[in-house]
């Protein structure tokens, strides 16, 4: 490799990376303040401005950064960075606002299944090295919920790469393959419709658990342990960990509009370049914003708190058994249409 | 460059590695604005116990068992079956192991 494209790969490196983490931390806060906006309006209430969310974080860097007395002061002030940084780097994997991956090449879904689980740990960890026994518990709730919806998602991954498996297509777990062939255009008869549409609830029900919010927030429970693994965290620490979930709401978003939702609008008004992009990142935009409202706001007004023990159930017995049934009606859909159609 | 390859699946770690470096200096930066400073030695550097005295850390340990305590509760009716079959002996284990294995190869030669 010359000179050249390394400096190429260097610039596309640097302010790929910087552009990415200041695409997820402006949308991801905005997106946070629209879920509260409309989830107050929900509940009748006026509920904080759209740019609560940016207000927050510029209070939090004037706190101060309290450290405890039984903490392990290194790791209780880098995990919420690493947390962070761990999820902006998932971006680079992802197809965002039309464009393709800003390295398609260099991951795909498996290595983002992976990437998923920094954060969540980065909260465990955080929560262990809090000395807190809230702090602990939340911890050890949220391991438990990362084992539960780990088994269903992992179902759902294994479906959209075995259904391109079948149609010939090659590197079915990039993201790339995965935008240009869409799941509802694979389908040959209602069978695989059915079990797709089947997988998309359950990847929307997994989404609020990845989140860490209401029903399956008991990891921090305000209620019962005072926040949970972030109760001993303040001032800039607890900063960096609301950022991250900020940035992880746009990387599940992005997620389920990449396995389920590639459309763009572009090619179908017939538009130009510029007008193009445009319009497709508005629809993307338009897209997360779909989905964070179905599998966030509107599931957390309507559903109160899951115990741990109801969580772990919910994951492993119906939700895993929907997407196993999923699984089942998308094989049987190529096989049952190959029967009628050569009958 | 450097992409590792298992078939059907690829990883380069290099890359992903420099994103993070990239990143984790832009966001130390960042951090870095923030206020650093707190009252050592006072109230505030105590675990938040809604209020309550704070025990000593031996006191307040919680035990490593409780992460399974989800999982238990909610499939009871699966783990008091397999706690009646639990004997505690090391020699029913081995025969446990020893017939799901053997039952594995029997599959494995019919398939």
């Amino acid at each position: 490799m010359d000179v050249r494209a390394l400096s190429e790969i260097g610039l596309r490196i640097v302010f790929g990376s910087l552009g990415l983490a200041a695409f997820g931390i402006f949308f991801g806060l905005v997106y946070k303040g629209i879920d509260r906006k409309l989830s107050a309006h929900m509940q009748g209430r006026i509920g904080p401005p759209f740019r609560q969310p940016f207000r927050d974080v510029a209070k939090l860097f004037v706190k101060e950064n309290i450290v405890p007395d039984h903490a392990i002061p290194w790791i209780f002030n880098l995990i919420p960075l690493v947390g962070l940084i761990g999820t902006l780097s998932i971006l680079v994997y992802l197809p965002l606002g039309g464009f393709p991956p800003l390295f398609s090449s260099g991951g795909d879904l498996i290595v983002v299944l992976y990437l998923l689980i920094i954060p969540s740990l980065c909260l465990v960890i955080g929560g262990f090295s809090s000395g807190s026994p809230y702090a602990i518990v939340g911890a050890q709730r949220e391991m438990a919920t990362m084992i539960a919806y780990e088994f269903p998602f992992a179902i759902l991954v294994i479906t959209i790469a075995w259904n391109l498996l079948q149609k010939g297509v090659t590197e079915v777990f990039s993201f790339s393959t995965i935008a240009s062939t869409p799941v509802w255009n694979q389908v040959a008869g209602p069978l695989g419709f059915i079990g797709f549409a089947i997988l998309l609830v359950v990847l929307l029900l997994v989404t609020p658990a990845e989140l860490s919010k209401i029903p399956f927030d008991s990891a921090e429970a305000e209620t019962e342990l005072a926040g949970g693994l972030l109760v001993e965290y303040s001032g800039r620490n607890l900063a960096m960990f609301y950022l991250t979930d900020g940035v992880k709401t746009v990387v599940m978003a992005s997620i389920i509009v990449a396995l389920f939702f590639p459309y763009n609008l572009s090619a179908l008004l017939g538009l130009g370049t510029y007008e193009g992009m445009i319009i497709d990142v508005v629809f993307f935009l338009f897209k997360v914003f779909l989905v964070v409202l179905f599998s966030v706001t509107l599931i957390r007004v309507s559903i109160a708190r899951l115990k741990i023990d109801q969580i772990v159930y919910t994951y492993w017995i119906p939700l895993t058994l929907a997407s196993l049934v999923g699984l089942i009606l998308v094989m049987w859909d190529s096989v049952i249409m190959n029967f009628f159609t050569t009958a | 460059m450097f992409t590792l390859e298992s078939g059907s699946g690829f990883w380069n770690p290099i890359l992903w590695i420099l994103v993070l470096l990239i990143t984790f200096l832009l966001f130390y930066g960042i951090r870095g604005f923030g206020k650093s400073t707190y009252k050592k030695g006072t109230e505030q550097t105590k675990a938040f116990l809604s209020g309550n005295k704070e025990p000593s850390p031996e006191e307040m340990h919680i035990k490593a068992s409780n992460l399974y305590w989800g999982f238990t509760t909610s499939m009871k009716s699966l783990y008091s079956v397999l706690r009646k079959m639990h004997t505690g002996n090391t020699s029913d284990y081995i025969l446990w192991f020893v017939l799901v294995l053997a039952v594995l190869l029997l599959i494995l030669g019919v398939m």
